[in-house]
Order: C-alpha cells, then sequence, then structure tokens
C-alpha cells in the first residue's frame, strides 16, 4: 500500500521515501531538492519529540523544517 | 610541474573546513570580509613544495547556486581560476550531503582535491568508505584526513603536495551538455555511494542523537534553551564586564592622560592637547572599553557554534522567533543586546542571510543595554520613588515592542517581499576546541578594533573637541567640558525646542545638551545632567572656579593599581550576584543610588523640579531609542556598510522622537497638533523606508563587481 502522505504525517520508527512536494517549482522545493530531499530518497523521523519544527533524518543527516511547510513535501510508505 | 601560490578551501558548513585552516596556517592568519560584501574571508599562509602559500577559507556552503551571500562569494572564486587548487573537505558521516557540493564544484573547476575527513568517526558509526573507490568513480583525487590530528594532516600535506605536481592547468571545462540538474546529481551521487559505501550499524545511535534526545527533547528543549541563553549572556556580558573597568582605566592612562601630560610638559598649545588626548585619546579610549565584551561575545559564538547548538537555539526559538519574521539564531543578539548593543550587533553576523542580519541590527539597539539603566536610576531616584521597578520595567517592556514594531515596518518596507522559510541543518556535536575559538575570538575582536574603532575614533574626536571649545567674546576657550560655555552646550541650547513637545521645557536645556553626549555612551547623560544642574543657578564666576580644579600630573602606578583591582571586583561581583542586567541599581532609596552613580542628591532635587513623572518617563523612553551611541554606529557600520548605519540612526532617532512626543501629549500635554505631527513623523519613517527598499531593490542585483584579487582585505 502506497498512500500519498505529506512530511508532517510521519510516525516515528517508519521508513517513508520522498515521493515529491506539492508543488516542485517553488524556492521551498528547489531548495529541499538541492538538500537531497528527491524522489526514492529515505526520510524518517528523528526520534526527538519536537513537534514544531519536525526534526526528519535524511542522507545520514538531520534537518530541522516547520510544520506548516513541510505539508509542501509528499511521502510514500514503504 | 605545476606550482602552487593560492589554495581555497571550500566546504559545507561543520565540514571540519575550519579546523583544517586552523591546523595548516596556526596563527598566521587574519580575518576579514570579502570586498563589498559582509561575508566573513578567513586568510594565512602555510609552507607547501618549500615556499609559502596563500590560504583562503571559502565560506561553508551546500552547494555554489547564487542563493546567498556566502554561495555567491564561494562561486565567484572558484569559478575565477584566480585559485591555483581548491581543497574540498568532505565529511565522511554525512557523504552524500558533501557530495553534492564536489558535484558543483566539479563543474566549475579541474583543479581540486578533496579531503575526506572524520574517517575516524564515520567508522565508529558503522560507516566504511573505501576512498579509493570514490576517487575512481568521482574523477577527483581523494586523500583521507583527520583534520584535528595535526599527524594525520602533515601526512595529508605530503600527499598533497604529490598531487599537486600532476594537477591540470584550471579549466571550468564542464560544458552545458555536461552540466547536470539536481535530481541527476542525487542519482549520480546515490549510485556512487552504493559502490563505495558501506552502512552497518543502525546510524540511530550516535552520540549526538543520544545527545538530542535530552537537549531537543519535547519537556526539557525550552529549559535547556533557557540555561544555555542565560550562559551565554553571563559569559558575554557579565565577564566581559569584569574587564571593562580594566580596559576604561588603562585605556584611558594610555590615549588620554600620559599623551596630555606629556604634551602639556612639552608646552604644547592647549588646542593640540584637547585634539591629541581630549579628541583621538578619548576616542581609542572608547573604543578599548568595547573591547572586553566583543571578545568574549564572539568566544560565546565560538563555542556554541564548535559544539552544533546553535543550529539548536535556532530551531528551539523559532516558534516565537517566526512571529516577528526572524529566525531562531537571532534570539541571541538580541538576548545579549539586554547587556550592550555593540557586540549584539556583531553577534548577527552568526544569521544566514542579509535580510536577517538587517533586520536583526536594527531591532537590536531597542533592547535596553546596560548602559541605559544609570540614566533610568537617576530619573527614578529623582522622581518615581515606589513606582522605579515598574517605571523601568515599563522602559524596558517599550524597547521590546519597538523592536517588534521595528521588525513589522522594515518586512512591510525595507525587506519586502522575502521569502521566509526554515530549513536547518542539525550537525553533529563536537567538544569545542579550545585554541580554535579563542583564536577566532581574537581574530574577530581584532577586525573590530581596527574597522568599527576608527570611525569611532573620528566621532569621538568631533565631539569631544566640540565639548571642550568654547567661544566668549570672540576669543576660543578650551576645557569647557559638561559646562554651559562648551560649543556643544551652544548646540543643545539651540535645539531644545525640538524636545518641548515631549515635555522637555526650553529652560531644562541640560537635559537636551545631555542627549549630546549620550552619543559617546548613554551612561555619560547622568555625568553631563549631573554637572550642568550643579553650574545651573551659579554665577559665571562660580562657575569658573569649579572649573579651574584641574588635577596636576598623572598617578600611573594608582592607575594600574585601581585597574587590577576592578577585574578583582568585577570578578566577585558576578559571582556572588545573579543579577547580570544590573537591575539591582533601581532601588527607592535616593542616598543609595546617589552614591552608585556619583550625583548629588541636590541635582535630584533639580531634576525633580524641572520634569513632571510623564516628561521624565517620556525623557527616557527618548533615551531608550534615539541614536544608539557612537560604537553602535561603528560596529553597524562594519556590518551593515555606511549607509544602512547612517539609515538607522535616523530611523531609531525619529521613531524616539516620535513615540516620546506621542505619549506625552497624550498622557499630558494633550496637544492634539503635536499627537497629529507626531503620527506625521510616523508615516514620513514608514514612506522614507519604502523609498529605500524599493530604490534597494532595483540597485541589489550586481552585488560586488571588484576583483576579489587586488583589494583583498587590507
Amino acid at each position: 500500500m502506497s498512500t500519498v502522505l505529506d512530511l508532517t504525517s510521519m510516525l516515528t520508527s517508519k521508513t517513508y521515501t520522498v515521493s515529491g512536494f506539492t508543488d516542485e517549482t517553488t524556492e521551498y522545493a528547489r531548495k529541499l531538492h538541492k538538500m537531497g530531499f528527491i524522489p526514492g530518497t529515505a526520510v524518517r523521523l528523528a526520534p526527538v519529540k519536537m513537534s514544531d519544527p519536525l526534526i526528519v533524518q535524511i542522507r545520514g543527516s538531520r534537518v530541522a523544517l516547520r510544520k506548516k511547510e513541510a505539508q509542501q513535501v509528499l511521502i510514500k510508505e514503504i | 610541474m605545476h606550482k602552487i601560490e593560492r589554495i581555497a578551501i571550500a566546504g559545507v558548513p561543520n565540514s571540519g573546513k575550519t579546523t583544517l585552516f586552523n591546523r595548516l596556517t596556526g596563527a598566521r592568519q587574519k580575518v576579514g570580509n570579502w570586498p563589498g560584501v559582509t561575508v566573513e574571508k578567513k586568510e594565512g599562509f602555510f609552507a607547501l613544495q618549500n615556499s609559502k602559500v596563500e590560504l583562503v577559507d571559502l565560506p561553508g556552503t551546500y552547494d555554489l547556486s547564487p542563493d546567498t551571500e556566502d554561495q555567491k562569494v564561494a562561486e565567484r572564486i572558484i569559478s575565477s581560476g584566480e585559485y591555483d587548487l581548491i581543497l574540498n573537505v568532505v565529511d565522511a558521516t554525512n557523504l552524500s550531503r558533501n557530495l553534492y557540493l564536489t558535484m558543483d564544484l566539479k563543474e566549475r573547476t579541474n583543479q581540486i582535491i578533496v579531503l575526506l575527513n572524520m574517517l575516524d568517526v564515520a567508522e565508529s558509526e558503522g560507516i566504511d568508505i573505501k576512498a579509493d573507490q570514490l576517487s575512481k568513480h568521482l574523477g577527483l583525487p581523494v586523500v583521507p584526513i583527520v583534520a584535528v590530528d595535526k599527524k594525520s594532516v602533515n601526512k595529508a600535506i605530503k600527499r598533497i603536495e604529490q598531487l599537486a605536481e600532476n594537477l591540470p592547468p584550471h579549466d571550468s571545462h564542464a560544458t552545458k551538455a555536461e552540466v547536470m540538474d539536481t535530481m541527476q546529481k542525487y542519482a549520480y551521487i546515490d549510485e556512487l555511494y552504493k559502490r563505495t559505501v558501506s552502512e552497518k550499524k543502525d546510524r540511530n545511535l550516535n552520540w549526538t542523537n543520544k545527545v538530542d534526545n535530552i537537549v531537543m527533547n519535547k519537556f526539557l528543549a525550552i529549559p535547556f534553551f533557557l540555561v544555555s541563553m542565560f550562559v551565554t549572556f553571563w559569559f558575554a556580558i557579565g565577564l566581559g564586564s569584569v574587564f571593562i573597568d580594566f580596559f576604561d582605566i588603562i585605556g584611558g592612562l594610555l590615549f588620554v592622560d600620559i599623551p596630555g601630560t606629556m604634551l602639556s610638559t612639552i608646552g604644547a598649545p592647549e588646542w593640540l592637547k584637547v585634539m591629541i588626548a581630549g579628541g583621538i585619546g578619548a576616542g581609542a579610549q572608547t573604543v578599548a572599553t568595547f573591547v572586553p565584551v566583543v571578545f568574549f561575545m564572539f568566544l560565546a559564538l565560538a563555542i556554541l557554534e564548535d559544539l552544533g547548538y546553535m543550529a539548536r537555539v535556532g530551531v528551539v526559538a523559532d516558534r516565537f522567533m517566526r512571529k516577528i519574521g526572524l529566525p531562531g539564531s537571532a534570539f541571541i543578539p538580541m538576548i545579549v543586546g539586554f547587556g550592550c548593543t555593540v557586540p549584539a550587533v556583531m553577534a548577527a553576523r552568526t544569521l544566514k542571510t542579509r535580510r536577517d542580519r538587517f533586520m536583526t541590527i536594527f531591532m537590536a539597539p531597542f533592547m535596553s543595554c546596560g548602559a541605559r539603566l544609570p540614566v533610568y536610576a537617576l530619573f527614578c531616584a529623582a522622581l518615581f520613588g515606589a513606582y522605579s521597578g515598574l517605571a523601568v520595567f515599563l522602559i524596558y517592556l517599550s524597547g521590546l515592542f519597538m523592536a517588534i514594531f521595528t521588525g513589522y515596518m522594515l518586512k512591510n518596507t525595507l525587506f519586502k517581499g522575502t521569502p521566509s522559510h526554515f530549513i536547518m541543518d542539525l550537525p553533529l556535536y563536537h567538544r569545542p576546541q579550545i585554541g580554535a575559538v579563542f583564536k577566532s575570538a581574537w581574530f574577530r575582536m581584532k577586525n573590530f578594533v581596527r574597522k568599527a574603532g576608527s570611525i569611532v575614533i573620528a566621532a569621538v574626536f568631533v565631539l569631544s573637541v566640540l565639548n571642550s571649545v568654547g567661544v566668549e567674546k570672540g576669543t576660543i576657550t578650551f576645557g569647557n567640558e559638561d559646562s554651559q560655555s562648551s560649543v556643544l552646550a551652544f548646540a543643545g541650547k539651540k535645539i531644545a525646542p525640538v524636545f518641548k513637545p515631549m515635555g522637555i521645557s526650553e529652560e531644562n536645556w541640560p537635559a537636551s545638551v545631555a542627549l549630546f553626549t549620550g552619543l559617546f555612551a548613554k551612561e555619560a547623560i547622568v555625568g553631563t545632567v549631573n554637572s550642568l544642574y550643579a553650574t545651573m543657578d551659579m554665577t559665571d564666576q562660580q562657575a569658573a572656579v569649579t572649573a579651574e580644579e584641574e588635577p596636576g600630573g598623572v598617578d600611573v602606578q594608582g592607575a594600574i593599581i585601581e585597574a587590577f583591582s576592578s577585574v578583582g571586583e568585577g570578578l566577585a561581583g558576578i559571582i556572588s550576584s545573579f543579577d547580570v542586567l544590573g537591575l539591582g541599581l533601581i532601588t527607592e532609596d535616593q542616598a543609595g543610588i546617589s552614591e552608585e552613580i556619583g550625583t548629588e542628591t541636590a541635582v535630584l532635587q533639580h531634576i525633580a523640579a524641572h520634569f513632571t513623572i510623564f516628561s521624565a518617563f517620556s525623557y527616557l523612553l527618548f533615551v531608550l531609542m534615539y541614536f544608539p551611541c557612537l560604537a553602535v554606529i561603528g560596529a553597524a557600520r562594519q556590518e551593515m556598510g555606511g549607509y544602512y548605519a547612517g539609515v538607522m540612526a535616523v530611523y531609531s532617532t525619529l521613531l524616539a522622537w516620535s513615540v516620546a512626543t506621542l505619549f506625552y501629549q497624550i498622557v499630558e500635554g494633550h496637544s492634539i497638533f503635536y499627537i497629529l505631527l507626531s503620527f506625521t513623523v510616523l508615516g514620513m519613517i514608514y514612506g522614507g523606508l519604502h523609498l529605500i527598499g524599493k530604490k534597494e531593490k532595483e540597485e541589489f542585483v550586481p552585488v560586488f563587481a571588484p576583483p576579489i584579487r587586488k583589494s583583498c582585505c587590507e
């Protein structure tokens, strides 16, 4: 099953893959692309219980994103 | 044979490139700015191939697209081919993100050696990287290195020397067809990663994550943040202040007293003494007093950054700082502003974008600094009595409110339409390297003295001379400081009507004269008010007699002893008390305050006679907000350039006037005309900023054209 979710609906201890952005052409999307948020990349929630900004683990690094903005990042369950 | 003369170090933030830079250059380095921009430039020298090689530490960037000033600078230098070799430091624990920069570098030059750093840490995290495979797939030489280890660095230098022999000449050889887009680059990196890296353990379990699980925890994040901010403040302001008197006394001795006495003994004319000792000397003394706070501020920042906590500050503070349109890390300059505005302005340089830096610098002076407190204390003692605490609290609150108001104004005028989203990388925690943080603080402090110092000395010089020179019946006299007869006092009297709308009557001219001396440092207002009220009722003759009391000779030994004992007293003070803001100064006890700030009770009676509660409060509002002291403007000029430092000075003074007037007229003056006038001024401020913002947008496109090589940070 692979419903499309956004970054804010991740559950801890589960791994997802990035599937895209609500709008691929925004400045935000462009910046995150360069940080490795591209389709197929594995992403998971850091085990830190901060809800906003939320902290995600991607490509071996931790990135903090605002909840409201992170809704633009689409993910899939694997 | 390829002769290497100039090398640039490139890498992502926290890749260890600055550690390597420090390791290579040792003490032979200087910190400046890249020409035309406020991006820090660090350069130094080291020995390679038996000759002296220039080394520059490029700003840390994740890629080379022209999104930020840092990236523009880095891009320009790499593409220009002015450097013979680019050392690309790559963090082995975060390989794929780091390699993205390498891909960007590859498109712009072919003279790259990749230094694979922190292999030891990567190994302990269970990441195994085959360096030779990486080199093969990347098409670039790869040298493993542990930047914190001297032996490893020396070994790497040997290897670099060998590799440099076969380095091709500079060629930005990537043709348009070869330039990959982001997706392609990551696809390439992912493929490369699969072939060269094997991960063993679950990486969740590294040390950084364990610490973060506590420090960034939902419940502990805020308390931990507050404690760390208190420690930062205590460190920069508390510890810095301990040495202020020391630098003040020694600076006074070296720059003012000794030159003054020497000039007297050789029989130099009075005007020369005023110029040299009273002008330039006093300016140098002013700069000297800021040296300790600036040094400790930079030390605190370097430790926070080195530790990796700075990024976490940004995350934790984001929730409330975003409401005023600033990143969380702007919280540090704001909080430090309550101690001293100069280090606060300098701390803004840790922010990523120009907009964030400028906005923070504009807002920081509204955080009421320690130097303004004696002024509040004086007026509280004279007028507010039991309500002193409330009055001071309201002043601080007004400052906070005005800072937020300023942020709101700027967001809609000067920095309109800039997107603000929040993406923050959380680096691994590191043990701060003592030598490196001290060095960083030292070089930044030196840069402050050189850059901001010159303008501060010039401004203090002009003001001091005006304060000393008096014109009476056609003859010019000197030594009129804080008296009625100086040019400054004359100007103050002339300008007094301007302050009438905020409740300062023209007979109360000492209050307006003091605003001029307040430019030296705001606490100077106390001294001026003090001596002017004291001489106000005296006849001219009596005044002349008091002015005669010139101390003869310099007590060098006494001054030195006093300087050192001030450090001891200060240290005892900060250890015994948690009152870092110095708010203990505000008490109801008149005699106590008089003694503490050196006024006579007669002066308090004068203040009580000349001010009402409301006009005093509006005066304090003005003191809080108007033209930050000369040292702040010097620092702001260093960080933003002269133009914006000027805009800031005009902005804050106009705002101060209209707010103070508005307050006074609403509560006591009740003049509709003045109320409308202050609203008009507020409107004009808004319009002016709007116009500047518009002009800026049109002009901002070519950020820096000057060649980098020629004007390299003198």
